[in-house]
């Protein structure tokens, strides 16, 4: 029976069998996963040629290459003769790849070198096989998307109003570059991958959630997302949503605010950044970096970057690391601890988020009552000067974006 | 003798200034076949000059070790 995503899939509220029901992931893996644009890593992470890391787009292991020429590219990590992983390590640094099954090697652009004895297959390069490659890679900022699908959108189309999120993150560069050198942390939770997407702009839980950390640290953070703030939250279209928390940083006009520092502690950065852009230094400054969600599995946290992995109905990866700024070590070493302090192994935010997604997936095990409700702020949604639907700061609106554009995706050519 | 082990997931060697003959040679030793080889000067000075093509064919593993041929070093 085919799943009709459009009664599952109300405008207020959705239901619950999506966070649950196997045959639905395994639908969300063709039609999302294995066909829109999945954020896999950034080039920064193989600056140099030869080098090597292991990514994942869901279940698909894949390995990030830069080949000799200085490409980078997309291979799967899949021997041609037995389907062996070609590569174990999460990181490295070779031309090529030696199978360790029987000795198949291959250059890190997937062609085959050779194979061991090779008159078992008539002599040197008969066979046409090499390793798979992911059809379609294109880079933003940077940031290295992958598509399965040989053919659909563009990158900039499916990244439409999101792409000047990311232009924002780098603009805060000196040199208008985001490296992301200071290494991934895994953590897996045991909820869906939706609900991860949905908690990354959800501006209702923070001071719930997060209370503890906001008292003991004295954060602003929570005033943020109070009933008060003029902040807002945006949907971008296209699944994307953020919380834009300018208005307040504007109305504070700290530059560093939004990073919870001052200028006296990064002196170099700040002098480099008004170097480069004069007076709108200061607006760039006193912006920030986005808190943005890219559909369906970046997210940008200011600090932190985020690539998001389900591996199962109710188990999701999540990988986190640092933003570091190209050309700015004072902002990359207080950039590095914020993040560890908040989302690293014994970080306080991703620990409270961590408990409240798997909480949510066990509280759906219960069957009543069916929905979840997401029509918070739907009476007071607006529609910005330059077109996208906002509410206020804590209101449901990225959410109701999100799954407006998943049942697009899941409904599209789908069998009658 | 200093040496550098250079490895990673698909080989493991170990690198050395040689000085025990007339003149220096580089001593470089396969950690998981045991094989060493020894490549003077010139040698190493045609490898820096090697196509990558040549580099790629030298790839194969039917070029030497697991040749059906005999080897012929
Ligand atoms: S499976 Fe890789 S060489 Fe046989
Ligand atoms: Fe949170």
């Amino acid at each position: 029976m085919t799943v009709q995503y459009s009664e599952l899939i109300q405008p207020e509220r959705v239901h619950g069998s999506l966070y649950t029901d196997p045959s639905i992931f395994a639908e969300e893996l063709e039609r999302i996963w294995y066909r829109t644009w999945v954020c896999v890593g950034h080039v920064s992470e193989v600056a140099r040629p030869g080098d090597y890391v292991r990514k994942n787009v869901a279940a698909q292991d894949v390995i990030m290459t830069r080949s000799a020429d200085g490409e980078v590219g997309l291979l799967l990590n899949r021997c041609a003769h037995r389907g062996n992983l070609v590569c174990e390590d999460r990181r490295g640094n070779s031309s090529s790849f030696r199978c360790p099954y029987h000795g198949w090697t291959y250059r890190n652009t997937g062609e085959l070198l050779g194979y061991p004895y090779n008159q078992g297959y008539g002599g040197k390069n008969k066979l046409e096989l090499g390793l798979g490659r992911v059809p379609r890679v294109d880079i933003y900022q940077g940031f290295v998307f992958a598509s399965f699908a040989a053919e659909g959108p563009t990158l900039k189309e499916h990244l439409g109003a999101a792409a000047g999120e990311l232009d924002r993150l780098a603009r805060l560069s000196p040199e208008g570059e985001v490296e992301l050198t200071a290494g991934w942390l895994r953590h897996r939770a045991k909820a869906n991958w939706k609900l991860l997407v949905e908690n990354e702009t959800d501006g209702y839980h923070p001071q719930f959630v997060h209370g503890s950390v906001f008292s003991v640290t004295g954060s602003p953070i929570g005033a943020l997302y109070s009933d008060k703030s003029t902040a807002v939250t945006r949907d971008l279209g296209g699944g994307h949503s953020e919380n834009d928390l300018r208005p307040e940083f504007r109305r504070a006009a700290r530059p560093m605010g939004w990073f919870g520092t001052s200028e006296a502690r990064v002196p170099d950065y700040v002098a480099k950044m008004r170097a480069l852009h004069g007076e709108q230094a200061e607006e760039i400054l006193i912006e920030g970096a986005p808190h943005v969600m890219v559909f369906p599995n970046l997210f940008i946290a200011e600090i932190s970057v985020f690539t998001i992995q389900p591996t199962a109905v109710d188990e999701t990866v999540q990988n986190v690391t640092a933003v570091q700024l190209k050309g700015a070590p004072e902002m990359n070493r207080r950039l590095l601890s914020q993040c560890v302090g908040s989302v690293g192994p014994a970080g306080m935010l991703l620990a409270d988020d961590s408990e409240m997604y798997e909480r949510n997936q066990r509280g759906m095990a219960a069957r009543r009552p069916e929905w979840l409700d997401i029509r918070r702020g739907v009476g007071r949604e607006r529609i910005d000067e330059n077109g996208f639907r906002i509410g206020a700061a804590n209101d449901e609106t990225g959410m109701r974006g999100f799954w407006a554009h998943y049942r697009g995706l899941m409904e599209e050519g789908a069998a009658q | 003798m200093d040496q550098w082990i250079i490895a990673s997931e698909f080989a493991e060697v170990a690198v050395s200034l040689d000085t025990d003959a007339n003149g220096p040679r580089l001593r470089v030793e396969d950690l998981r076949g045991g094989r060493v080889r020894y490549l003077d000067a010139l040698e190493l000075e045609s490898v820096v000059w090697l196509s990558d093509e040549r580099v790629r064919e030298l790839l194969d593993p039917s070029a030497g070790r697991w040749s059906d041929r005999p080897a012929d070093g």
